[in-house]
């Protein structure tokens, strides 16, 4: 009974902290939010040029790996507003803390840095879901005519929900190797592109060759915007294999759990590094 | 311009002697500078492997544009285009005064003190691609290498114009490191030949903003189909870069020394 009582204090506090976190990086953002409205314009340019492109390439052809010119274009509608959403800057952040030595002070606060890094994105992307998503949202719905409707509402937002927290903890284990390296940028630059390429971010998976595929099915960043896309229109396939929806979500749930381990190793070894002198 | 060449060459041996402090991190993103220049490319190559094309132009010419492109941008950015991110932290940072009271121009000193050694895996990406596209097409002759050189020397002048318009911003939109993003999606459509966008597009992107003298006019000079409105990109290239000089007068006059 007594210790019933703990946990629930303890979900208490962490929800407490979890909000004040999150309001004051939203109020503290909300003075940089014409920063993030720049996205209104970049983002339906980006898709303006996608849009182009794919209607080159489809002048020929009515279909192309499976998908027609339309599914093309909602695959590189869905994947931008995915990208916005999921967007987070734990790798840099952490590394500029250790890199600064500022991360000591974090060290000294009643709650694990992991936890208030999130809780700072999640007030971060509610803003952000404000000032960019849902107008770069409605600009694709109405202007470039993009059915951004998912196939099955409940797995489309579960599965945004897991790519949303796989995307901070791949990008946590990115920040927590400069316990190790010290200063990151080009680690980070490296696994950022690898990680938007294998993520489908740049082209959908079923382009690479075949062995390819079969490489990228087995790694954890198709299920950061590649399988969310699946999901949200309804019908998974990756290098010849066939998925049911459910089963796709499974695994991107254990692919969360997977990196969530993954970041507590990283945490539990280089954690011993830190020696808050900063360089 | 004697004294000038040295000040920037001091500029540029201070900012590889400060990056080699951490070199391996240095050189990790030389390299990873070049593999990001490949994004496009390789968006190309699937696209033709999986037996598309972009009508009218073979996967290599499609690589040349690209290359032609990336080389630009492997000149500009590690040489003058810094003077974008150098003038906006310097301006938010309250330090670009520090630019000011040198007996130099601002503008010039915000290029020394911008130098970008990562970047140079940007050229080294930009050379290789363009070499390679090059070497499975026909040779050019002796004339369109010298129209080539001729117009690729406007594409450098065009991205130094969109550098100093970009740096201009930043000098009253504080803080606001994004005007990069403005500048790669309006210039992306310089990637891809400019034949495949439709006409309201091509006029734009030819005659009204300089984007396809960034790839595709230079290269349809060297794959000897020169287009259409080669001129005229021409020409709207000097009138931006002329604006933009004004364009960097007037926000320097904005300047408010308070940072951000």
């Amino acid at each position: 009974m007594r210790r019933r009582y703990g946990v629930k204090k303890r979900i208490g506090h962490l929800a407490n902290v979890l909000k004040a976190t999150a309001l004051s990086t939203y109020k503290e953002w909300a003075a940089y939010r014409n920063q993030m409205a720049v996205s209104v314009f970049v983002g339906p340019v980006f898709f303006l040029t996608q849009m182009f492109i794919w209607r080159a390439v489809y002048g020929t052809r009515t279909i192309l790996n499976g998908l027609t010119l339309e599914e093309m274009l909602t695959y590189y509608g869905i994947s931008a507003v995915i990208g916005y959403l999921t967007y987070d800057s734990a790798d840099w952040d952490l590394q500029w803390l250790v890199r600064t030595g500022g991360f000591l002070t974090f060290l000294l606060r009643p709650v694990s840095y992991c936890f208030y890094a999130f809780a700072e994105k999640i007030g971060h992307r509610l803003l952000a879901l404000l000032v960019e998503i849902l107008p770069i949202y409605v600009i694709f719905f109405f202007v470039f005519r993009i059915k951004l409707i998912p196939a099955a509402p409940g797995w489309a937002l579960l599965s945004l929900a897991l790519s949303f927290i796989l995307v901070f903890l791949t990008n946590y284990c990115i920040g927590l190797s400069a316990f190790w390296l010290t200063r990151t940028e080009g680690l980070r630059r490296a696994f950022l592109t690898l990680r938007d390429l294998s993520a489908g971010m740049l082209i959908p998976l079923t382009f690479f060759p075949e062995g390819m595929q079969k490489l990228l099915f087995y790694l954890p960043f198709q299920f950061i915007t590649y399988a969310p896309i699946r999901v949200f229109i309804g019908h998974y396939e990756l290098a010849g294999i066939t998925l049911p929806i459910p089963q796709v979500v499974a695994l991107q749930f254990l692919a969360v759990v997977l990196m969530f381990l993954l970041s507590r190793l990283l945490w539990y070894f280089g954690i011993k590094r830190f020696t808050g002198v900063g360089a | 311009m004697r004294n000038n060449l040295r000040i920037y060459l001091a500029g540029v041996r201070t900012a590889l002697a400060s990056r080699m402090a951490y070199r391996g991190d240095y050189f990790l993103s030389i390299l990873i500078m070049l593999l990001v220049e490949m994004a496009a490319p390789l968006i190309t190559i699937l696209i033709y492997g999986n037996g598309a094309s972009f009508p009218g132009w073979s996967m290599y010419e499609a690589l040349l544009i690209q290359g032609v492109f990336l080389l630009g941008k492997g000149i500009a950015y590690p040489f003058f285009f810094g003077i974008v991110w150098n003038t906006v932290e310097r301006v938010r940072g309250g330090t670009f005064d520090l630019l000011m009271i040198k007996p130099k121009s601002a503008l010039f000193m915000a290029i020394v003190t911008g130098f970008d050694a990562e970047d140079l895996g940007k050229l080294i990406g930009g050379a290789t691609l363009f070499m390679l596209a090059l070497r499975r097409l026909p040779p050019p002759g002796v004339g369109q290498w010298l129209q080539f050189l001729a117009l690729f020397l406007i594409t450098l002048l065009t991205l130094f114009a969109y550098g100093v318009t970009l740096a201009g911003i930043g000098i009253v939109w504080i803080g606001n490191i994004r005007v990069y993003d403005i500048f790669h999606s309006l210039t992306n459509f310089g990637l891809y030949p400019a034949a495949i966008f439709s006409k309201p597009v091509q006029t734009v992107i030819t005659g009204i903003i300089p984007i396809a003298i960034l790839g595709s006019v230079p290269a349809s000079v060297l794959l000897g189909r020169p287009s259409p409105g080669t001129w005229g990109a021409v020409g709207i290239s000097l009138l931006f870069l002329a604006g933009s000089l004004l364009f960097w007068r007037a926000m320097l006059k904005k300047y408010t020394s308070a940072g951000g």
